[in-house]
């Protein structure tokens, strides 16, 4: 038995091979997030070990709040000499490693948009990690170093003049040394160097460090100096071995990009999904063909539970296929996303492709366990095949009990689906919970519609089939009833093709509907003014940039918004803080619950602004107070003096004086600038005046007016958008396979129709599109459910985020692209079965068995 | 354009070798013969003796290892596929022993099939003339499963007639059927010929089927050995049986 299945597989190979195919690309995918994320996590790995070089303990502040992308806590240069004072210590030195922008000579700049550029300060002689390949170490004002890559990527060279914009304006230098840190790659990332006092200057940190070194002296145990360092400096000081500030390092970084890894698994799982679609279908009509085949063996003496095994068994190869294919395919998706991410900006460090053995046993797992549960019901079917069955053939036929049965099982599916995703969007547990029920939800309701369809294929072949019939007349009126006759097939085919087209409708959507709501909050909140914002959208640009935008003419004022993460001293959740100028609301509305505009302008330093939400949550009135932790780790007790409605906008949560900002929260750069016009100024010739300005001082900021920043806003989106559409494209690839291997399946058991319909007077190309129709009508019957599935999920995960300003927007015309794109593939899928279909010589078809 | 002399269909020293060398197997070994107007002719053999053979070269199914085909005046031997297409369309019929019914369609959508493969219009008198004439009239809209076998074959006979064909060639259109259902699909083939003047090349293997022919041709080992009219079922018996 297990000879025959071998066999029977060696003799369909090609079939077997995209069967394979479908588990194979969606195994590849997952395997590919693990050794891309795994890459990566080693690479950051590498660049921490390696940036530790020499370097035994290091001493950086505590930081107990999460800055998304705000001043970090510094430590203060007196803590140096109590450390240098320490037992053991051999040296120490305190160094800045801040974020800032670079620059060349005609101020572009130098590295991706996304990718961190670091102002980092030089250190002596044994602690030093970078390496210079070229040039000498940067000495007092006006000399710089930069990393070989991204100076190569730049084009500069040795002499050239780099800018480096830090806390203030934009300084030049001269690039007096090229660095390389070990062996390691930072992707996109960037480090100047220049020396400690200059990168302190640069970065309005004189007096502070962001971190010291400290080097033992030979037999020193890292621990023991770590312990005794602790013991000269305040509890606020963190003091951790190398080791430590390593692990935690990556740690960060493991936080922070695993959500990368979980994108990616997401889009993987949907791709095995679909492949499951594809594989299920595909045994279905294998063994429904191989019928007689089963029936002769049953004749023979065969039990059911060896025809069981031998269909068991195929299944099984096929799943090692998939397994093996799919982790070396694994390598190749690794390179391809590594690319793509590149593309959009976001140059991840890299090393040499990283496979844990994490990712073999789960490649394997999922390869076996879908192509397993996929073929199960096929394979109990065939098992049903009596030894009649091999003279006269035989088609299990489901009775109307069972079909009722079927149905309600769908309908309950469903409702289980559609509660879990409410129960989801309602809310309670943790975010990881909430998506773990939507998603699952998501996925019965899918089920439940693909069970639900072949009682839609009729109806729907017929809307999609109707007007190919009206254009092509007998070719389209028989592809709509071939599609129809099959209906369990079509749909599970159709199904797959739903799947991956109702999350590109969703994604379509979604992002439609965000982009109207940020388009509504731009007008009605920044009306006629001009904003300055960093070019990445996110970081703080110096607070030099609003003073010098003020004093100029046809500018009225210019309003202010700094902001930064606190904790909630009690409950312990982030939020997110801003310090607002006192003339912010010439800039920006404010939609006032409590309190007023006056209450703003003459806020005092132990008073807040809380947006609605925030009171709710926290059950506070005006006159309560409450208490912040800062990264810094100073608290401030807040009193309530107003209430404001919370909306995507710019204010958060907490409104404070900036003030507080900068002496609790240390920031002293913006987030964004709102430049009010005096009354008939000309906007444009304002706008071209700070552009200028900017470019020449402060270029990391931007001048947008109310268009641009919609636009950017927009774009930004979109970004997003094609990424998604990028990595959905392997499903839909996938169903598109699903496509192919139905379509030449049935061609191949229609062999003998095709044979007479030849011969009785139709040509190689009217079967052509005869087949090309019923694939075109397939994938229509996938889409409109697509569609369908997408377009309710947008409405129903939209609905709870309506309070807070979402708008959903129906995109019609990209919905109704995506319907002719789906006719369009296809057309593409059936390519090779058309083909096939009209080569076949008519003798040889008629006289087929 | 019909041939001067009202044969439809002429066959010249037709060879048709299966195979090569050792192997090679001789189906057709020169057999030359003409088909005329009007006429019901019959072929039979024994198995194996060439009669489809000889059937799929005058249809232009196959091509024949020598000789030539010529139907309605033309040479069909060196067609290319889109022109053999046409001829298929326009000139012939096929009646086949089974899976002659697209299932998807209705009888009466099947019956006029190789109209709307020519993206002709049937004309209507002609398509109810010929569900008359094949007894479905209560049976138009009813698909292939819900047919009788020899329900199903009146159907195929009627498609092989709807375009007014050159010739109609049928291989074996009685083989699946009991009696009755012969009886009748044959009756339908000699009005064909009686009524609407079609010309019909049938192979078969049952002696009363001949019977209704007006020729009947005899292969063995891809030779003609006897051809002419054929009497009565029981002279087609003995005649068979001399052969054996
Ligand atoms: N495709 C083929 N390849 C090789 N030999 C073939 C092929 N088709 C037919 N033959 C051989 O040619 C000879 C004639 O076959 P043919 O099918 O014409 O016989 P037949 O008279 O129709 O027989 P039957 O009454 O059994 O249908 C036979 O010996 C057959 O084995
Ligand atoms: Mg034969």
């Amino acid at each position: 038995m297990t000879r025959l299945s071998v066999k029977s597989l060696w003799a369909r190979k090609v079939r077997a091979f995209a069967t394979s195919l479908a588990v194979i690309l969606g195994v590849a995918f997952i395997a590919g997030s693990y050794v891309l994320t795994d890459t990566i996590f080693a690479a950051f790995d590498e660049i921490f070990t390696e940036s530790l070089q020499g370097t035994s303990v290091v001493i950086t502040a505590q930081n107990p709040v999460e800055q998304e992308s705000g001043e970090v806590a510094t430590v203060p240069r007196a803590y140096l000499p109590k450390v240098r004072g320490v037992a053991g210590v051999k040296q120490a030195a305190g160094a800045i490693f801040t974020p800032g922008g670079f620059f060349d000579e005609e101020n572009d700049a130098i590295g991706t948009k996304f990718a961190p550029k670091f102002i980092s300060s030089t250190l002596p002689e044994g602690l030093e990690s970078l390496t210079y390949v070229e040039g000498k170490k940067p000495e007092g004002p006006g000399e710089a170093s930069l990393d070989k890559s991204a100076a190569e990527s730049a084009g500069l060279e040795l002499g050239d003049t780099l800018k480096i914009v830090g806390a203030g304006k934009v300084v030049p230098f001269k690039l007096v040394g090229l660095t390389q840190l070990g062996q390691a790659s930072f992707g996109g990332a960037s480090i100047a160097q220049v020396s400690l006092p200059v990168a302190q200057a640069l970065t309005h940190k004189r007096g502070r460090f962001d971190q010291i070194s400290v080097a033992a002296e030979s037999g020193v145990a890292e621990a023991a100096l770590k312990r005794r360092i602790e013991k000269v400096l305040p509890l606020s000081a963190r003091v951790e071995t190398a080791k430590e500030n390593a692990a935690r390092g990556s740690e960060e970084i493991r936080d922070n990009l695993g959500f990368l890894q979980t994108i990616l698994l997401v889009f993987g799982y949907v791709a095995v999904l679909v492949g499951a679609f594809i594989i299920f279908n595909t045994f279905s009509i294998t063994v429904a063909q191989r019928v007689a085949e089963f029936g002769v063996l049953r004749t023979l003496g065969a039990s059911r539970r060896q025809i069981l095994g031998s269909v068991l068994l195929e299944a099984g190869v096929i799943g090692l296929i998939g397994g093996i294919v799919g982790i070396a395919g694994g390598f190749v998706i690794a390179l391809g996303l590594r690319a793509l991410f590149a593309a959009i900006g976001a140059d991840l460090p890299t090393t040499s492709l990283v496979l844990e053995s994490r990712t073999v046993i789960v490649s394997f797992v999922v390869a076996f366990v879908v192509t397993f549960l996929s073929a199960l019901v096929p394979a109990w079917r065939s098992t049903r095949v009596p030894p009649i069955a091999a003279l006269h053939g035989f088609t299990p036929t489901v009775s109307r009990g069972r079909r009722v049965v079927f149905v309600a099982l769908a309908a309950l599916l469903a409702a289980i689906g559609v509660a879990f995703v409410v129960a989801g969007l309602a809310g309670g547990g943790g975010i990881s919970g909430r998506a773990a029920r939507i998603g699952g939800g998501g996925i019965a309701v899918v089920v439940a519609v693909s069970l639900f369809s072949p009682s839609l294929v009729r109806p729907l072949a017929d809307v999609a089939g109707r007007p190919l019939q009206w254009v092509r007349g007998l070719t389209g009126r028989l592809a709509r009833e071939n599609s129809k006759r099959n209906p369990g097939r079509t749909a599970v085919t159709a199904a797959a093709l739903m799947i991956s087209l109702a999350l590109v409708t969703f994604v379509t959507v979604f992002a439609s509907g965000l982009k109207s709501s940020v388009a509504q909050v731009i007008e009605e909140n920044f009306a006629g003014g001009l904003v300055i914002e960093n070019t990445d959208g996110f970081s703080p640009i110096p607070a030099g940039a609003a003073f010098a935008a003020a004093k100029v003419p046809g500018v009225k004022s210019v309003a202010t918004i700094r902001g930064a993460e606190a904790k909630v001293v009690g409950p312990g959740n982030t939020v997110k803080v801003n310090g607002p100028s006192p003339n912010i609301e010439e800039g920006v509305e404010i939609e006032w619950l409590k309190g007023g505009p006056a209450k703003l302008r003459h806020l005092r330093d132990d008073e807040a602004i809380v947006s609605d939400d925030f009171a709710n949550e926290n059950n506070l009135e005006v006159g309560d107070t409450f208490e912040l932790l800062s990264q810094s780790e100073v608290h401030s007790k807040l009193r309530v003096a107003g209430e404001f409605e919370s909306k995507v906008g710019v204010f958060g949560d907490v409104l404070v004086t900036q003030q507080v900002m900068a002496d609790a929260f240390k920031q002293r750069q913006d987030t964004t600038d709102f430049v009010i016009l005096e009354p008939g100024a000309d906007a444009e010739k304002v706008q071209a005046i700070l552009t200028l300005g900017a470019d020449r001082a402060f270029p990391t900021a931007e001048v947008l007016n109310q268009g641009e920043l919609r636009e950017e806003r927009e774009a930004q989106i979109d970004q997003i958008v094609r990424l998604f559409y990028l990595l959905l494209a392997l499903a839909v690839i996938i169903s598109l396979i699903g496509v192919v291997n139905t379509l030449g399946l049935s061609v191949y058991e229609r062999t003998r129709e095709l044979g007479m319909l030849r011969a009785i007077g139709m040509s190689r190309r009217q079967v052509r599109t005869m087949i090309r129709y019923e694939a075109v009508i397939t994938a229509l019957i996938g889409a409109i459910l697509g569609l369908a599935l997408g377009v309710v999920f947008a409405a129903l995960i939209a609905q709870p985020l309506k309070q807070e300003g979402f708008t959903l927007s129906y995109p019609v015309g990209t919905l109704i692209g995506i319907l002719v794109l789906a006719a369009l593939a296809g057309v593409v899928a059936a390519i090779i079965p058309a083909r096939r279909a009209s080569r076949l010589d008519v003798l040889e078809s008629l006289q087929y068995e | 354009m019909a041939a001067p002399d009202g044969q439809v269909v002429v066959a010249q020293e037709l060879t048709k070798v299966y195979g090569s060398g050792e192997t090679a197997v001789v189906a057709l070994d020169g057999v030359s013969t003409a088909f005329e107007r009007d006429r019901f002719t019959a072929i039979m053999g024994p198995s194996g003796s060439g009669k489809s053979t000889l059937m799929h070269i005058l249809a232009g199914l196959d091509t024949p290892t020598a000789g030539t085909v010529t139907l309605d005046g033309v040479d069909i031997t060196h067609l290319d596929d889109g022109e053999l297409t046409k001829l298929r369309r326009d000139k012939l019929g096929f009646v086949f022993q089974f899976f002659n019914l697209l299932p998807v369609l209705t009888a009466e959508e099947n019956l006029v099939l190789p109209l709307s493969i020519a993206g002709r219009k049937p004309e209507e008198a002609w398509v109810d003339q010929l569900i008359r004439t094949v007894g479905l009239e209560e049976r138009r809209t009813h698909r292939p499963a819900e047919l009788s076998g020899g329900q199903q074959q009146r159907v195929a006979v009627a498609r092989a007639l709807v375009s007014k064909p050159a010739v109609v060639f049928a291989d074996e259109p009685t083989g699946n059927l009991d009696s009755k259902a012969s009886e009748d699909v044959l009756d339908l083939l000699r009005r064909a010929v009686d009524e609407f003047r079609q010309t019909v090349v049938m192979v078969t293997h049952d002696p009363a089927a001949a019977a209704h022919a007006d020729r009947l041709i005899t292969l063995r080992d891809g030779k003609i050995v006897q051809d002419g009219a054929p009497g009565g079922a029981d002279d087609v018996i003995e005649l068979m049986k001399q052969l054996d």
